[in-house]
């Protein structure tokens, strides 16, 4: 199996050739192309030049806010923050998840146990009113919202990470390896790793998600920072205008498309890696992770540690 | 049954110990933010009140003197008493009453939307999984996977827009209607679910997808399994196969999952009763956040944790009633 | 399944199903999640329900911000005894509280004792100027003041007088939430009361006779703006409020024979506060400068939706029209947008334009500004937007800052800002308005809490005017004492005006007919001045 290429290049390649998550790659790519460079190539989003409210046009291709801000430009520069706080927040989460989740499966016994309980008090505590008193503490802002996401996802990561751990341990190709004489460390880093690679991956775009949607629904809630562009703070502010009553449907519609786009580029990019590191599962299981399903929806979260 | 008892005590070690987790917490993060409750309730007086009165209201409302532990001390025995404090922005309404109404509702919008989604989800999927490369089963997972993309506010906003608002096929606001008197009668209960239905729709169409990929995934591999062949093999109905051994045997995984999605859901639900104007304990935790109402926050944070909780240990214990392994 | 769909076949009568009954008056004033039964009077403002203060109970007088009159209600007249010393009322006789038992003089006496034994429910802070309050033999009560105050007229006029034989039996009035009000106002009887909705019905007792016409009130709960603007566009509220953004587009247009609204902008003047303790800002030339880098015009186009206009550069509100000093107003031009004299301005104040570091402060140190706004107040977000918009045109390196309410308040309240936007104080005259802007006595240091006074500004010449206003009440004087207190503050521009508030109302004549507006302008439109409200909800009637 193991090839002169590295795991992750041999990763890549495969998640290339799989047609979903090439599609997957393709839309989060060309998002993230958006938030990169986009900015320099539209007006200033904060500026109230324009008619209030007009509707699409040639001036305007995304039309203009309640408060004549251009949409376009809105929704480009939205893209920067939004995108590049859930990245942020998603290396948090997978970072802290995979710390603690490492730690427990590494160590086992009583710090096990203690982490496996802090663990489980964070995955029953329900995310909003955690999320939403610690973000009305903490002064609004980017770093807030990183810290806030990952206070309230890690512990879901914690936990897969960790089982990951756990049963690749007893799987039976790492029982056959070390039935075949292979050296502990070789087991795991020839064995485990290559395999928790694809998971980490997974992870972290499953926490990404999450931290989309997360952080756009504190901010439409208006617990964000008002005065900075996201897309969270675009719908906050075209609900705040009302901009539905007026039948304003471009204030609102192109900041939940673009979510949604980026969210169903990163789930068909997760079900793509997957696809290819588990041949043999097909991945159906995994499909709720990469939706953003909540932990509760996984039928390991319960059975897996209950004693 | 004895194994049953000892998990219980177990699994209710563990809820004690996430529930003074969640006390804790709650002690401790309104005492960081700036400002008291008494102070934030002067400040309404727009500078029209003596500072002596000041010191009345901390003594009212305030967080009491004393170091950090005495406070702690006396939190958590108002705590056993039931006290929660007094609201600010609904002063002087103990806090305690202020949620009490609100729980109820959100209860039932949360249960409801939770236990259809569950049904539903888990049909679907069963049925995905038993024509597996049908239609149902190719189409489904791609679609859920776009609808569950938007973000969930973004849909209730639309739905509300769309069908109530415009359409006026549903009503846009509110449990009941305003003329209807709260009661055990037809009228009521007509009106309470013709106002449940948008808001726990829109909550169903987003959690669906879950548990229709999760009820598709275990019943695959329990179509795998060899009892399922040795029932055919008997010649047992297709029907009864479906039923009595694939789904029984799948949606087990599934009950488990029971409990902690409702932690989920009541998040869900929090939003929902924002834009459809629910009178549940969503508003009240965003107003509260608004006007600095801190103990009314800590009440609610608290009065939904505990409720959260509560319901999981039910599940646990239901489902080490049922399924054994769990145990 | 089955009561689902059942429910579903129905849902083509949901909107009349919603509609109040005939003769009841749907309000939306207050907005809330769930409504709590509160009915305290006395209590900060806010916290018991709106129609407390609005039509439940009522003061001595009522002071008409239109007509600019005081018109009686529980007293039938007043006079100055002694002027600023000694006030009498003429209490009014054959009144009725809603439980029948007779009012008189014993009950105003009561309500004062009351309010000064509990401090916290004095929200005027009357017992801060007056000594005593007594019974004269003739149905008369004579308010005798500490010292001359003639303003504090305002305050005990305004008092709303509760019921003694009903609040003596309360052991702590502080946190009583009187779920059932005894009243002697037009409504007082609670017929149903829930989280969603509640309806109060007329006082049996009222004395009007004939009035009012309105059979009920209904309130129902609307936890936000846009949910309240969705049921007054959609015809279920008859008098509301709320903010409406482009009320003409999405309210009036809708039925322009029925839906109309009237924002007079008489409500407190909109403020950016400079703390004058921050370098740089304790210059009156660098406040000025700031005032010209700001284009009102469009802070009110884009942050208030050209519902109101550039304030005056008196600062006072449109509510104190007939005190605006008009020659100085039409001779300052402070206000005026003038970026480039800004500069100018900054100049001569000694800051020093430079490559690196933008606009320096004679001691050498950087000028930067941070405008602090309270996170959710969309309307002063956008307009704070504006002006750092304008100020960075100049050259200023200014930032906005949200904060959450609460800490926002500390901040301003205690001096820890560098610019915010601010409302000013509100009163009968623009006593109160200069007080807080210019008083020694409202200056507090910073890091303690001062009411009023935000921005730390105090002058020894204001306070010798605000004494003497204290002392007569000679319109004439009164005039006089005005005109050189906006002289001050265009002299020193204590703190930078913005705009004049809007008094939000809007209504739906489709069921009832009477209400105040431009031409019938009888009184306020807006409720959200009670208890100015009585004035209206005694006149509306029934189509």
């Amino acid at each position: 199996m193991a090839g002169s290429r590295s795991p992750l290049r041999r990763l890549l390649q495969g998640i290339w050739q799989n047609k979903k998550a090439r599609a997957g790659a393709i839309l989060v790519g060309f998002f993230a192309l958006v938030a990169l460079v986009g900015p320099w190539l539209v007006g200033d989003p904060q500026s109230f030049d324009a008619l209030p409210l007009s509707p699409p046009s040639a001036d305007y291709w995304m039309g203009t806010t309640g408060q004549g801000q251009d949409v376009l430009a809105q929704t480009v520069h939205g893209s920067r923050q939004t995108l590049l706080v859930a990245v942020i927040a998603g290396l948090g989460v997978v970072l802290l998840g995979a710390l603690i989740g490492g730690i427990a499966g590494f160590f086992g016994g009583w710090i096990d146990d203690v982490l496996g309980v802090i663990t489980n008090i964070f995955l029953v505590m329900p995310g909003l009113p955690l999320m939403v008193i610690l973000a009305a503490w903490l002064p609004p802002g980017p770093s807030t919202m990183v810290g806030v996401l990952v206070a309230t996802g890690w512990a879901w990561n914690a936990r897969v990470l960790r089982s990951k751990v756990l049963s690749l341990r007893k799987a039976d190709f790492v029982q056959a390896a070390v039935i075949g004489g292979e050296p502990a460390l070789s087991v795991l880093f020839r064995e485990i790793l290559p395999n928790m690679l694809s998971l980490l991956m997974t992870s972290f775009i499953g926490a990404t998600i999450y931290a989309i949607g997360a952080q756009v629904g504190l901010e439409f809630i208006g617990l964000g920072d008002p005065s900075s562009v996201t897309w969270g703070t675009n719908l906050y502010w075209a609900r705040n205008d009302s901009a539905l009553l007026m039948g304003a449907w471009w204030t609102f519609v192109p900041a939940g498309l673009a979510i949604a786009l980026v969210g169903f580029g990163l789930t068909l990019l997760n079900f793509g890696i997957d696809e290819v590191t588990n041949p043999r599962l097909r991945s159906e299981r995994e499909w709720q992770q990469k939706l953003g399903v909540p932990a509760g929806h996984r039928p390991e979260t319960v059975v897996v540690r209950h004693d | 049954m004895i194994g049953v008892l000892r998990y219980a005590f177990r699994r209710l070690g563990f809820y004690a110990i996430a529930a003074w987790g969640a006390i804790t917490l709650n002690f401790f993060l309104p005492r960081m933010m700036p400002g008291d409750p008494a102070s934030t309730l002067f400040g309404r007086f727009e500078g029209r009140m003596e500072p002596e009165a000041l010191e009345r209201l901390q003594d009212l409302l305030g967080y009491g003197d004393g170091s950090i532990f005495t406070q702690y001390v006396v939190y958590l025995k108002s705590l056993f008493q039931g006290e929660l404090g007094t609201s600010i922005a609904y002063f002087p309404e103990p806090v305690f009453n202020v949620i009490r109404s609100g729980m109820a509702w959100t209860l039932l919008l949360a249960g409801t939307a939770v236990v259809i989604a569950f049904l539903l989800g888990s049909l679907l999927g069963a049925l995905a999984a038993w024509n597996r490369g049908g239609k149902l089963d190719n189409w489904a997972p791609a679609s859920f996977a776009l609808l569950g993309a938007f973000p969930y506010f973004w849909m209730a906003m639309l739905a509300s827009y769309v069908f109530a608002f415009q359409l006026e096929w549903f009503p846009i606001r509110h449990a009941y209607g305003a003329n209807v008197e709260p009661g055990w009668t037809w009228s009521f209960f007509e009106s309470v679910i013709t106002h449940l239905f948008l808001p726990a729709l829109t909550m169903v169409i987003a959690s669906l997808a879950g548990w229709m990929l999760m009820m598709r995934s275990t019943m695959i591999q329990v179509l795998g399994e060899k009892s399922i062949r040795y029932a055919r093999a008997r010649g047992i109905s297709e029907r009864r196969v479906f039923l009595q051994y694939a789904v029984r045997n799948a949606i087990l995984p599934s009950l488990t999952s029971f409990g902690m999605a409702l932690g989920f859901v009541v998040s869900g639900a929090l939003l929902t009763e924002i834009i459809f104007s629910y009178p549940g304990e969503g508003y009240l935790l965003i107003q509260a956040v608004q006007t600095q109402d801190y103990p009314l926050l800590q009440g609610l944070f608290l009065a939904i944790t505990l409720s959260v909780l509560a319901a999981n240990f039910f599940v646990d214990i239901l489902t080490a009633v049922f399924d054994p392994r769990t145990r | 399944m089955g009561p689902v769909l059942a429910a579903l076949l129905g849902t083509g009568c949901v909107e009349s199903s919603e509609l109040a009954p005939p003769g009841t008056l749907v309000v939306s004033q207050e907005q809330a999640a769930s409504w709590t039964r509160n009915f305290n009077p006395l209590l900060p403002s806010g916290t018991a329900r709106w129609a407390a203060s609005a039509c439940i109970y009522e003061p001595l007088l009522i002071f008409n911000t239109v007509t600019q009159e005081w018109v009686p209600r529980l007293a039938e007249r007043f006079e100055w005894v002694e002027e600023g010393v000694r006030l009498a009322f003429k209490i009014r006789e054959g009144v009725r509280w809603s439980d029948g038992t007779p009012f008189g003089v014993e009950d105003v006496l009561f309500t004062f004792s009351l309010i000064r034994d509990v401090n916290m429910l004095d929200g005027g802070n009357i017992w801060s100027f007056i000594e005593s309050i007594e019974q004269r033999d003739d149905g008369w009560i004579e308010v005798k003041f500490q010292r001359p105050y003639v303003p504090g007229l305002a305050q005990v006029a305004h008092q709303l007088i509760v019921p003694k034989h009903v609040f003596e039996q309360v052991e702590s009035p502080e946190t009583f939430s009187n779920p059932n009000p005894v009243g002697t106002g037009p409504f007082t009887e609670i017929l149903k009361f829930n989280q969603q909705v509640w309806d109060l019905g007329r006082n049996p007792y009222y004395w009007q006779a004939g009035k009012p016409a309105v059979e009920a009130l209904r309130f129902p709960a609307f936890p936000d703006n846009d949910q309240a603007n969705i049921a007054l566009i959609r015809g279920e509220v008859d008098w509301a409020g709320n903010f409406v953004p482009a009320i003409d587009r999405i309210y009036v247009d809708r039925n322009p024979e029925h839906h109309h609204y009237w924002f007079p902008l008489i409500s407190s003047t909109i403020f950016l506060y400079a703390n004058t303790e921050r370098e740089g800002l304790e210059q009156t030339l660098v406040r000025k400068a700031l005032s010209h880098a700001i284009e009102r015009a469009r802070v009110t186009r884009v942050g208030m939706y050209d519902y109101t206009q550039a304030a005056s550069p008196t600062g006072l509100s449109f509510g104190h029209k007939k005190w605006i000093h008009t020659e100085l107003e039409d001779s300052s031009d402070w206000m005026t947008y003038r970026p480039e004299h800004a500069v100018e301005l900054l100049e001569q104040a000694g800051l020093v334009q430079t490559e690196a570091d933008g606009w320096v402060l004679p001691s050498g140190k950087a000028f930067e500004l941070e405008i602090t706004v309270p996170a959710g107040w969309s309307d002063w977000v956008r307009s704070s937007q504006v002006m750092v918009q304008g100020f960075r045109d100049i050259g200023l390196d200014v930032r906005l800052v949200t904060r959450d309410f609460g800490a926002w308040l500390h901040a301003v309240q205690h001096g820890e800002f560098d610019l915010a936007m601010g409302w000013s104080q509100s009163g009968v005259t623009p006593y109160e308005f200069f007080k807080g802007l210019m008083s020694t006595e409202s200056v507090q240091p910073i890091g303690e809490m001062s009411g009023s006074n935000w921005h730390r500004f105090g002058s020894s010449d204001a306070d010798a005017l605000l004494t003497q206003f204290e002392a007569t009440s000679d319109p004439e004087d009164q005039a006089a004492i005005m005109d050189e207190l906006q002289g001050l503050f265009v002299q020193h521009a204590p703190a930078i005006p913005l705009f004049p508030g809007p008094a939000w109302g809007a209504f739906n004549s489709e069921r009832f007919t009477g209400f105040p507006s431009e031409d019938n302008p009888y009184a306020v439109l807006s409720p959200n001045r009670p208890p100015e409200s009585l004035l209206v909800l005694t006149e509306l009637e029934p189509r």
